[in-house]
């Protein structure tokens, strides 16, 4: 049974859509994370599900109880901000007991949770201090503290590590996984950071302009994409998007010419709904899917633009005519130099295709 | 409309109750009054009866009259009075800042009643300070409580001793608010501090500048207590009675209430033609 | 260099040239308030030039005392500007929270009526309002009288809805996920983050109350019952009256305000300043 369901769920002001018709099965356990652009809706999507914006078409449960109507407080959520929103003039104690107190909660039981959440996070030497004396990291761990204390059946995060340093986000990530395995309850995981999604989620929801792009587990969508803006959007150093046009197709095969590409021509298995000649069609690689010349199904002779050599592995740019940038990540050698020329081969396995709409053809 | 947001009326009610009973109502039964004669019992409706009355009555023309004169001098020497203090409180050259500002604000703090009564001291003719340290430079001692004019310009005086420090505080935290970085641009530009605050400070101040005008203005018309205490009831013999004056003496001495809302709202009538104006000249800066 | 600093020092020296005296002037009535306020009644009307304090503003006290109960007139206005401080700002802080805070049907409308009494002058509501108060609830010269219709103030509920409308919405959503109720959101939360604006707020408002003349004045003008300033009011214009004493009662009436001034310049700067943030 599922923890948490969307069916059809949508927002409007006035005629303006800001969530269209999203649906999600959120299962026990599971950690969710909607990730996109800004601007996507993922935000307004997360504080619909918290009950803090009213939804104006279709229906959230959580476990049984459909939900639309019922406070934020009775939801059984806990949420954590994007700015930790802690109460400035309390102490972390009393940020962490707060709700709990104002809400009647036992004196005794408060006591054992709070003392509960210290231990899980370490923060008991920080209990007597102000949020003003907190660092960043320290802040965010009481902020999810917070949410642990009032023992949710879902956790809602909105983008919780935005405003940390790029070190301190790498380690509380790992806290929040750890956490999460600790705790296994629920969590919904607001980015737009695609490596904090396909790090921390077991399913991850693409979303664009209000609309949900995409439900998959992590690799899923990185092998799988259902179209061009996943593909592009999850995946770092981004997916190589190369211009073609359709110059041939017999129902098994399609031979596209690479219009950017000194117009190679190359022949991809696809069978239907088979793109008619003259067609505009998208190749996409991902920069790790290049082989060495000759070893594919074309050969692009490339002329760097810019070469990274970080040790463990390479990534060649070069920009192309049109505008296109090429990014090639190269494992076994670290010798390429600005305006050399390279010769590689796109490999037939992990080459997609996409329509002039960005839906996938192949 | 959420169901959280009925709270709203619950923080609100409170105020907007003694809002209704002690603003609302009073605004409307004071306008129905102003067409009552209110000095018969029961009052009737006759609308003649005050307004006819008052653009007739010589005793509201002078009282218009001195208002406007107190208005037109007063308000402008204190508005520039104020942003001089300002700017020169804001120097950086300024020593001993604290004890400048305390010197200028403390007015503000005073007491109506209070400054009234060491004014009427101050100004006496035979005892006074002022006439006795105008003798001592060799000027005649000037009778001002009973010259008209005398009276007219004591009014003014204590009245911008007593605000110009009020004003001063508001534009003095309108030029803090001016960004630093616009000054030091226009100095490398070789401006001159006299053009920096013609051409820089001035316009970015003009929205507060007119914000304390019509204060000042509507502040001004309702001048009371000032020709009440100090020049006695408004004194020689009317010479200095304002609006205010007028109406409290036809409302609260005469208990004509209809007379005397007919005078308010000839107020509110000028204060709505004030504010309209500053509408005007706020908009055309844009 | 050597130019730069020359010209610094005679700017500064003229800046000074004209502050000075014009500080001296402003500072002139306050501090013959003072001079007054401790001199004889012959002294005060002696003809030679007198600007320094004598020694009888106890005498002038007990002057004042016989000719008015200063006293007690000082006691009503304290605890009137008291208790009106405290009602107010707890008025304006809810409405000004609600008109931040939440959207409800009226809520434009409320805020341009509470704009539109800003210009509106004072005297257009205080016949009505002491007709209903004296006339027909017949409660004139009660504390009630001098506390409650003065308690509707705009400038402090857009003041305060300022305050509240600057603080981060998210912080109230958490307390609201919590389980946190509007009014206990409104109190532990909301309150104790606007002590700052509130503190400015009490200021002006006690000031206000404590200066008070012309609804007093009206409402409360028997002995007994009058506040201060109109108990000092009653004094001025007589014929057989002790100068000293008046004066007595003006320092009186402000030495305290100036005390509570020098100690909470910030906030009373503020709080005035505040009038010109629309």
């Amino acid at each position: 049974m599922a923890e948490l369901s969307l069916k059809n769920v949508g927002k409007r002001f006035g005629s303006y859509e800001i969530i269209r018709n999203a649906s999600l099965e959120v299962a026990d356990g599971e950690f969710v994370v909607f990730v996109g652009p800004s601007g996507c809706g993922k935000s307004t999507l997360l504080r619909m599900i918290a009950g803090l914006e009213p939804i104006t078409d279709g229906e959230i449960s959580i476990g049984d109880t459909v939900v639309n109507n019922v406070e934020p407080a009775d939801r059984g959520i806990a949420m954590v901000f994007q700015s930790y929103a802690l109460y400035p003039h309390m102490t972390v104690e009393e940020n962490l007991a707060f709700g709990l107190r104002m809400t009647g909660n036992p004196k005794a039981d408060t006591e054992r949770r709070v003392q509960r959440v210290a231990d899980i996070l370490q923060i008991k030497e920080l209990m007597k201090r102000r949020p003003k004396q907190l660092s960043g990291g320290q802040r965010q761990r009481v902020a999810i503290g917070r949410a642990i204390v009032r023992e949710p059946r879902v956790f809602l995060f909105d983008e919780p590590l935005s405003n940390l340093d790029a070190e301190l986000r790498v380690q509380m990530r790992v806290e929040i996984s750890r956490l999460h395995k600790e705790l296994g309850t629920t969590m919904i995981y607001v980015t737009h950071d695609q490596t904090e999604a396909m790090t921390l989620a077991n399913k991850i929801v693409v979303l664009r302009s209000g609309n949900i792009e995409q439900i998959g587990a992590p690799l899923d969508l990185y092998d799988n994409p259902a179209n061009q803006f996943v593909a592009g959007f999850v995946g770092s150093p981004k997916m190589n998007f190369m211009s073609a046009e359709i110059v041939a197709a017999d129902g098994e095969n399609v031979t596209l010419t690479l219009v950017n590409q000194g117009n190679v021509q190359l022949t991809l298995p696809l069978k239907n709904p088979p793109p008619s000649i003259g067609d505009k069609v998208t190749l996409g690689v991902r920069p790790e899917h290049f082989a060495k010349a000759g070893e594919g199904i074309a050969d692009l002779t490339i002329k760097v633009d810019v070469a990274e050599h970080l040790g463990n592995t390479s990534y060649i740019y070069a920009n192309v005519a049109g505008g296109e940038q090429l990014i090639i990540e190269r494992e076994e050698s670290r010798n390429e130099n600005i305006r050399d020329t390279l010769t590689i081969a796109i490999k037939s396995s992990h080459a997609l295709l996409f329509d002039s709409d960005g839906n996938r053809l192949r | 409309m959420q169901l959280r947001n009925r709270a709203a009326y619950g923080f609100l009610a409170p105020y907007l109750l003694i809002f209704a009973a002690f603003w609302i109502w009073p605004i409307i039964s004071s306008f129905m009054m102003s067409f009552q004669n209110t000095r018969i019992n029961p009052w009737v409706f006759s609308p003649g009866a005050n307004w006819g009355r008052l653009f007739t009555d010589p005793a509201f023309y002078n009282a218009l009259k001195n208002t406007m004169i107190i208005l037109v001098i007063q308000v402008p020497v204190m508005i520039t009075l104020a942003t001089v203090m300002a700017v020169l409180l804001n120097s950086p050259l300024l020593k001993a800042r604290g004890l400048f500002r305390f010197a200028f604000f403390a007015p503000v703090v005073v007491g109506e009643v209070a400054y009234a009564a060491v004014f009427r001291l101050m100004f006496n003719l035979d005892f006074g300070i002022i006439n006795k340290l105008l003798n001592s430079v060799g000027i005649a001692s000037i009778s001002w409580f009973s010259d008209a004019s005398a009276a007219m310009a004591l009014l003014i005086i204590a009245v911008t001793w007593r605000w110009a420090g009020y004003n001063t505080i508001i534009i003095l935290a309108g030029l803090q608010s001016i960004p630093g970085d616009v000054y030091e641009a226009a100095t490398l530009d070789r401006v001159s501090k006299l053009r920096q605050f013609i051409y820089i400070t001035l316009p970015l101040l003009k929205p507060i500048i007119l914000f304390c005008v019509v204060l000042s203005i509507i502040g001004s018309m309702q001048l009371f207590t000032e020709p009440m205490l100090i020049t006695n009831r408004g004194g020689p013999g009317g010479g200095t009675e304002t609006l205010g004056l007028f109406l409290y003496r036809q409302g609260f001495t005469s208990l004509n209430f209809g007379y005397a809302s007919a005078i308010a709202y000839t107020m509110a009538a000028l204060a709505i033609l004030i504010s309209l104006l500053n509408l005007w000249v706020g908009r055309d800066a844009k | 260099m050597k130019s730069q600093s020359r010209s610094t020092l005679i700017r500064s020296l003229s800046l000074h040239a004209v502050l000075i005296p014009l500080a001296l002037v402003w500072l002139f009535p306050l501090w013959m308030m003072f001079v007054f306020a401790t001199m004889p009644d012959y002294g005060i009307f002696s003809p030679q030039i007198e600007l320094l304090p004598s020694t009888h503003f106890i005498e002038n006290v007990s002057n004042l005392q016989a000719d008015t109960d200063f006293i007690r007139a000082l006691i009503i206005s304290i605890g009137v500007a008291i208790t009106y401080t405290v009602l107010s700002v707890l008025l304006t802080s809810m409405a000004g929270w609600a008109l931040a805070r939440y959207s409800f049907v009226g809520k434009s409308l409320v805020i341009a009526i509470i704009l539109g009494t800003i210009t509106l002058p004072y005297f257009v509501v205080v016949i009505p309002q002491f007709i209903m108060v004296a006339r027909e609830f017949k409660m004139a010269n009660t504390w009630i009288a001098l506390i409650v219709p003065p308690l509707f103030n705009s400038l402090g509920v857009l003041f305060m809805r300022q305050a509240f409308s600057m603080m981060p919405v998210e912080l109230f959503d958490a307390a609201r996920v919590e389980g946190v109720k509007e009014w206990q959101i409104f109190l532990r939360i909301a309150l104790p983050l606007a002590r700052p604006t509130m503190a400015a707020l009490a200021i002006i408002l006690f000031l206000a109350s404590w200066n008070n003349y012309l609804w007093p004045l009206l409402i409360n003008s028997r002995p007994g019952m009058m506040t201060a300033p109109v108990a000092l009011g009653t004094l001025i214009g007589l014929t057989k009256v002790s100068w000293g004493g008046i004066m007595a009662g003006a320092v009186l009436l402000t030495a305290p305000i100036l005390v509570i001034f020098i100690l909470l310049q910030r906030h009373f700067i503020a709080g005035i300043a505040a009038g010109a943030v629309k």
